[in-house]
């Protein structure tokens, strides 16, 4: 058996490799290209106003239906600007009659099978999947029109969670470079208007120049000048800093750029570049190697689409990579984590600051619960690689939710921790609410069968990182 | 085998209330008739629904085909996923057909030169080396497929038919998997084996 399978082997690749080179037709273009627009721009306007309503309508049930995402605040726990309060409570919702400690329970086979996965563990899609594109939360809309007088509301679809549950706006600013001053931002966002009046004396030239180009409009594939797009006006482009509004996040999201076709790519939510400084790979998929690498690419293809064609034609912006992107890189580089007094030098709980509870969410996270295996705390917890966590175990893929196809999520990279107050909602596509939900989520994937006390420690302690 | 079909139909059935799909209006032909602004009238196609439905349509033939030929293989794990090929892609194709006719699609009704010439390497072939060169071939099939439904999915604008492209897909993904597993068991059976009883 085997030796003639040995011979049959390169018998069979010898006929696949004549008939492809022979015969073989590629897929359609548009798979992975984008199309030109085939209509004018009134039109696919008008169309678009009046798909818009049952659009935002069809994803409002959706996130109704996985999650609630009423007004449950933490008591007593804002996040680090004071400006909003950390919203608590596993908000994903379960079917009637399950519970998570027998959710736990029950093997990733059967839970698949019956189909028991909470729908709000899924990949979340985008408000308008076939479209995709930056879709900015209403905060970022009004505050870059009140300064700069630029449109980045979209004609056709609107931001979907509620303020509750992203991040406080805007929020501070703290520097590498001056750990004295504490947040730097004066309570206001960075903008293209105000940078240098903030920023004059506390950076330096180069940092200088790397935060002006980090706030400078350039076109990008829903915001431009041509037909193809989804702004009323001809428009200016959008800023790095548009979505990590003050190198944090504003919770502004897109689509992943690594994947085609477009019902395949998964909601991608705004990280925060806080902390970037020790951070060796870029892009939850991409693992770029560099911050430069990142900066660069991203105009290269107008943010976020994978794209050099269509980005070309709407007109892109090519950092010259000594002069501008290491100026850009540099700025990125100075921003810091909020402070978390409760840490010491590696990372770890000061007993004598820590709480009983918060001491025993630590022990948790380096033990039973296992989240310390890739958020190492010595290394700003993060382990700068990606994993897999393959919850397709949990369900069957290929499911169209939104027009999105709920795919594996394949290797992700692993996220920083500090701060992670500050900052929902969590996952690579803002799939959870709060950090109970995570909790939830983890304490399935990995089938650590943590008690509710151990889940509670964990939230507990995580809301001091 | 009429498991296989039971359970092709009941996947194949919208299982969830579907929303109404939401294209991007500038991928949208101009003669489009509308029933309201944004939305097409009902079987008013663009050019991707009639190019995916003629591919697919093309490629479910083909399936039928070579698993009709694959019931040469000696292979009991080959002989049942032929037999799965040819009544879901039966199923699917009819469903595929009446669709098109309701938009007025033309669909291919023989091979196209890729298929031939992989029904005449195939029809050469015996035992061990038809096995590995028909499953290798479906792997390679039921991957475009993959990709053709999904491209139809966001890109079409036929309502009916890109709820065909998404009620089909988890089979299309499962028959992947499925194929995928015969090879690894047909290149090395022991290795297969260990990975099946991991899926447990």
């Amino acid at each position: 058996m085997i030796s003639k399978l040995s011979i049959a082997v390169p018998c069979a690749f010898v006929v696949a490799a004549a008939s492809l080179s022979a015969f073989s037709d590629p897929l359609p273009p548009d798979v992975t290209y984008r199309p030109l627009p085939s209509q004018p721009f009134s039109v696919v306007k008008a169309d678009d106003e009046a798909q818009k309503a049952g659009v935002m309508d069809r994803q409002k049930k959706l996130l109704d239906q996985r999650y609630d995402l009423t007004d449950h605040p933490i008591p007593g726990v804002m996040m680090t600007g004071g400006k909003k309060a950390v919203q608590g409570g596993v908000r994903v919702k379960l079917a009637e009659g399950q519970s998570w400690d027998k959710l736990a329970s029950i093997s990733p086979a059967e839970i698949r099978d019956r189909a028991l996965l909470p729908a709000g563990f899924l990949p979340l899609p985008h408000v308008k999947q076939a479209t995709g594109g930056q879709v900015f939360p209403e905060e970022e809309i009004s505050e870059i029109s009140r300064q700069e007088g630029r449109d980045l509301r979209r004609f056709d679809v609107d931001f979907d969670l509620p303020d509750r549950m992203t991040p406080e706006f805007p929020p501070p600013i703290f520097l590498t470079t001056h750990p004295e001053l504490g947040d730097v931002s004066r309570g206001q966002l960075l903008t293209i208007r105000n940078y240098y009046e903030i920023m004059n004396g506390i950076i330096t030239p180069v940092q200088m120049e790397g935060l002006r180009l980090l706030l400078t409009p350039f076109p990008q594939e829903e915001f431009n000048q041509t037909e193809d797009r989804k702004v009323a006006g001809q428009s200016m482009g959008v800023a790095c800093l548009d979505c990590h509004a003050n190198f944090n996040t504003n919770a502004a999201f897109h689509q992943t750029p690594d994947i085609r076709p477009q019902a395949a790519r998964f909601r991608l939510d705004t990280t925060s570049l806080r902390g970037l400084f020790n951070q060796q790979i870029h892009g939850s998929k991409r693992s770029l190697r560099s911050v430069e690498d990142f900066t660069e690419f991203e105009q290269r293809t107008a943010y976020f689409n994978g794209d050099h064609v269509s980005a070309t034609r709407k007109g892109v912006n090519l950092p010259d990579r000594t002069n501008q992107v290491a100026m850009m890189a540099q700025m990125q580089n100075i921003i810091d984590f909020p402070p978390a007094p409760k840490l010491d030098p590696f990372g770890r709980l000061d007993p004598s600051l820590a709480t009983a509870e918060e001491l025993k969410g630590e022990a948790v996270f380096m033990g039973k619960g296992r989240c310390s295996q890739c958020h190492n705390p010595q290394t700003s917890f993060m382990d700068n690689n990606m994993h897999d966590l393959k919850l397709e175990r949990f369900y069957k893929p290929g499911q169209t939710v939104n027009d999105m196809v709920e795919l594996p999520d394949g290797p992700i990279k692993t996220f920083t921790l500090r701060g992670i107050k500050d900052t929902p909602p969590y996952m690579h596509d803002g799939r959870l609410m709060t950090l109970a939900d995570t909790v939830e989520f983890f304490n399935l994937v990995l089938g650590t069968k943590l008690d509710q006390s151990e889940k509670d420690a964990l939230v507990a302690y995580l809301l001091v990182l | 085998m009429r498991l296989f079909a039971v359970v092709l139909a009941l996947v194949l059935a919208p299982a969830v209330p579907a929303g109404a799909q939401f294209g991007n209006p500038a991928g949208m032909a101009p003669d489009t008739l509308k029933k309201s602004p944004g939305q097409p009238m009902a079987h008013q196609t663009n050019y991707q629904d009639r190019l995916f439905a003629q591919l697919v349509a093309a490629g479910g033939l083909a399936e039928v085909r070579f698993g009709e030929l694959a019931g040469k293989s000696k292979n009991a794990d080959v002989k049942d996923f032929a037999r799965r090929m040819i009544d879901d892609h039966r199923m699917a194709n009819d469903r595929l057909k009446q669709l098109a006719t309701a938009s007025k699609i033309p669909l291919p009704e023989g091979l196209d030169d890729e298929q031939e010439q992989m029904r005449v390497e195939l029809e050469k072939l015996t035992d061990e080396a038809f096995d590995l060169a028909y499953i290798s071939g479906q792997i390679v099939d039921h991957q475009k497929t993959v990709q053709l439904l999904e491209w139809e999915i966001d890109s079409g604008q036929d309502a009916d038919i890109q709820r065909f492209a998404a009620d089909t897909l988890p089979v299309v993904l499962e028959h992947l998997r499925m194929a995928g597993n015969i090879k690894a068991k047909l290149i090395n059976p022991q290795v297969a084996d260990a990975s099946k009883a991991s899926k447990k």
